[in-house]
């Protein structure tokens, strides 16, 4: 029971995304219920089996997607052995014994068969399995609610801050299709892929949130601060009317310092460009007036709700993606494996080093020429308007591989009486060392270069950012990235080439200064950071910015460079 | 019919991954595998059943297999218990 609150109460939290929310909190997953038994005829038991078969499949589909979606195989696991549990013959046994032989209905016959096995776990006694009763517990809902065919979740009402446990990703991107504004998480971490896309998706958000889906309360109104980490229950009508006040003018402030012209003080141009994967999210890019596309994720075609693999499906999105916009827009292949292969047979030691990015696309052949086609195919309606760009480069071979795709296909689209654009871009991932020592080498094969600062951090850093255990390893601002990233300005510019940087690094003040400093000016990002990093960009002249990547670099932590910028913004 | 004794070696015992994979070796074959442990006996092919084992460190089985290639899965059974799933464990 909660105790009746008037005051407010705040919970604190790790920020994930920033912004300010005030809504009406939903509360998704909520505690299980008691399911009492009802009787069945006999003539409704085929009925009744029939609809846990059907449950099942379901189940196991959904799993089966997000496993593809999760970013750390650890998690990835979890799911494999939850689809087993659902599977699991024994389940099945005892729930057509309820059905057939005592003659009750299914969904309580899912229930009792999964308190009989949660009961038994509790009885062992070692604390190491009574921890599984928390995902029994959950597969057992999940399956009760499948079974009663009440999976389909409500939609929400628009302004709704959601509180959750956790959730998965093509939930959210759904949720927010129904207009949610906010997002806090009880558990999460700020990698964690929901999060990550409430980034992208403008949503302000914050995880690690104890006990938040205790507290909170249904329908009542909830403002979330994300910038302090706070999801403030109960608010007064005076803080939700300061919490208006200062939303309306951080976003008429934004828009104000929206400079028409992307250029430093000193007038040397550089460009914003955007970070999207879902169609939800092109209203974004020009809202924030970012210039055109500079990533565009593909990996949902493949992954999401719905998986569009053929030709047809995926022309339609890419042609979606470049009608709505009106900058170039940078599309990178599928960039599959590694974390996110967890459905393929093949079990790797080290899957980050192993088959992921380019490396599966040349083995898996027909899902890469069926990407260039799509790709090729509308980048001939919109000429000059598409890019193309490789994941996980990590010698030169693959980029000549895929050339000689790209010409073939392009062929093939010309012979067919098809138009197409005979000079499209092609351009490099920079985010494994090798690339980047050797920047001049590979640039003098492609038309740009992009760097990826997440996994350049990773793989220079040897830390696997999934890993929770290890992630104040993972250092945004390490001087030797930075140092990696001069490197490949440097051999960029020898080449005459255009070098941009479409990491997290872009989107965020420490990181967008250094970039610029160290050379890059063209930089891409999630939507919602293209502003504010206009302002910082735009507010001092290059020379600055320069002095600030120059001393930079000669540091030797994060640390030191945060301390570095506080004092370089001071004066 | 054949049975075999074996002790659990990785120290976390047949918690849920090593469950996991045990269950998933033992469907690929086509015979019936039961595991008995301190009077209780479940089906090898239930994830359930064999994590309600709880059997930790140090527990000791008895493996029954059952059926056409009974001999080439107690193999890969006792193979995969042995090399404690194939963990790295401190």
């Amino acid at each position: 029971m909660k105790t009746s609150k008037t005051k407010e109460l705040i919970i604190k939290g790790r920020t994930a995304a920033s912004g300010i929310a005030i809504g009406n909190a939903v509360l998704i997953n909520s505690e299980s219920k008691t399911v009492t038994p009802t009787s069945i005829k006999e003539n409704e038991v085929l009925g009744h089996k029939e609809r846990f078969s059907k449950a099942r499949e379901n189940l196991v589909a959904e799993l089966e997607q997000m496993s593809g979606e999760l970013k750390d195989s650890g998690t990835a696991e979890i799911i494999d052995t939850h689809q087993q549990i659902i599977r699991d013959p024994e389940i099945e046994k005892n729930v057509f014994d309820i059905v057939e032989n005592k003659l009750l209905s299914v969904d309580f016959a899912v229930y009792q068969t999964y308190c009989s096995f949660i009961e038994r776990l509790k009885e062992s006694g070692s604390e190491l399995f009574r921890q599984r009763i928390i995902d029994l517990e959950d597969i057992r809902d999940r399956f009760i609610a499948e079974v009663c065919d009440q999976k389909n979740k409500e939609p929400i009402k628009k302004g709704s801050v959601i509180v959750t446990k956790q959730i998965s990703p093509t939930d959210l991107v759904s949720y927010y299709e129904d207009g949610a504004v906010g997002l806090v998480m009880e558990k999460g971490g700020i990698t964690s892929h929901a999060a990550i896309i409430a980034k992208s998706l403008g949503m302000p958000c914050i995880v690690n949130a104890d006990g938040v889906t205790k507290e909170a309360d249904k329908d009542k109104s909830v403002v979330l601060d994300a910038d302090a980490g706070a999801l403030i229950l109960n608010p007064s009508k005076k803080t939700i009317q300061s919490y208006r006040k200062k939303a309306k003018t951080q976003k008429k402030l934004a828009k104000e310092k929206a400079a028409d012209e992307f250029e430093t003080a000193d007038g040397v141009p550089f460009k914003l460009l955007a970070n999207i994967e879902f169609e939800a999210e092109v209203a974004k890019v020009e809202e924030n007036r970012a210039q055109g596309v500079g990533l565009l994720r593909t990996e949902s075609l493949l992954f999401g709700k719905r998986v569009r693999k053929s030709v047809e499906d995926q022309e339609a999105f890419y042609e979606e993606i470049v009608s709505k916009t009106t900058g170039p827009v940078t599309i990178r292949l599928f960039d599959i494996g590694g974390d996110k292969n967890a459905r393929r047979p093949l079990k790797e030691a080290n899957p980050f080093l192993g088959w992921r990015g380019i490396r599966l696309l040349l083995d898996e052949k027909k899902l890469l020429r069926s990407q260039l086609q799509a790709i090729l195919t509308v980048a001939g309606r919109y000429p000059g308007r598409v890019k193309i760009l490789v994941p996980m480069v990590s010698v030169i071979d693959e980029v000549r591989q895929i050339r000689n795709e790209i010409e073939k296909i392009q062929g093939a689209l010309l012979s067919s009486g098809g138009q197409i654009d005979e000079n499209v871009p092609l351009g490099l991932m920079v985010e494994v060392p090798s690339v980047a020592i050797s920047a001049y080498q590979f640039a003098k094969e492609a038309d740009f270069l992009s760097i990826g600062t997440n996994d350049l951090t990773q793989y220079t850093l040897a830390v696997d950012r999934g890993n929770e255990r290890i992630h104040t390893l993972f250092q945004h601002y390490h001087p030797s990235v930075l140092k990696l990233i001069k490197m490949t300005a440097e051999g960029a510019e020898k080449a005459d080439i255009e070098v941009s940087v479409c990491g997290e690094l872009a989107g965020d003040e420490i990181g967008a200064a250094c970039l610029l400093g160290l050379g890059i000016k063209e930089l891409s990002m999630v939507p919602n950071s293209v502003l504010k990093i206009n302002e910082l960009l735009s507010s001092r002249p290059l020379k600055d910015f320069q002095e600030l990547a120059t001393s930079a670099i000669e540091l030797s932590s994060s640390e030191e460079l945060e301390r570095l910028y506080g004092e370089w913004s001071q004066n | 019919m054949i049975k075999k004794k074996i002790t659990i070696k990785n120290t976390a015992g047949l918690h849920a991954r090593p469950s996991a994979q045990l269950v998933k070796l033992a469907s690929k074959y086509k015979s019936d595998f039961y595991i008995h442990s301190y009077g209780y006996r479940v089906n090898g092919k239930s994830i359930l059943g064999v994590m309600t084992l709880a059997a930790e460190h140090g527990a000791e089985l008895e493996l029954e297999l059952d059926g056409a290639d009974e001999k080439e899965a107690l193999e890969a059974i006792v193979d995969a218990i042995e090399s404690k799933f194939g963990m790295e464990e401190d």
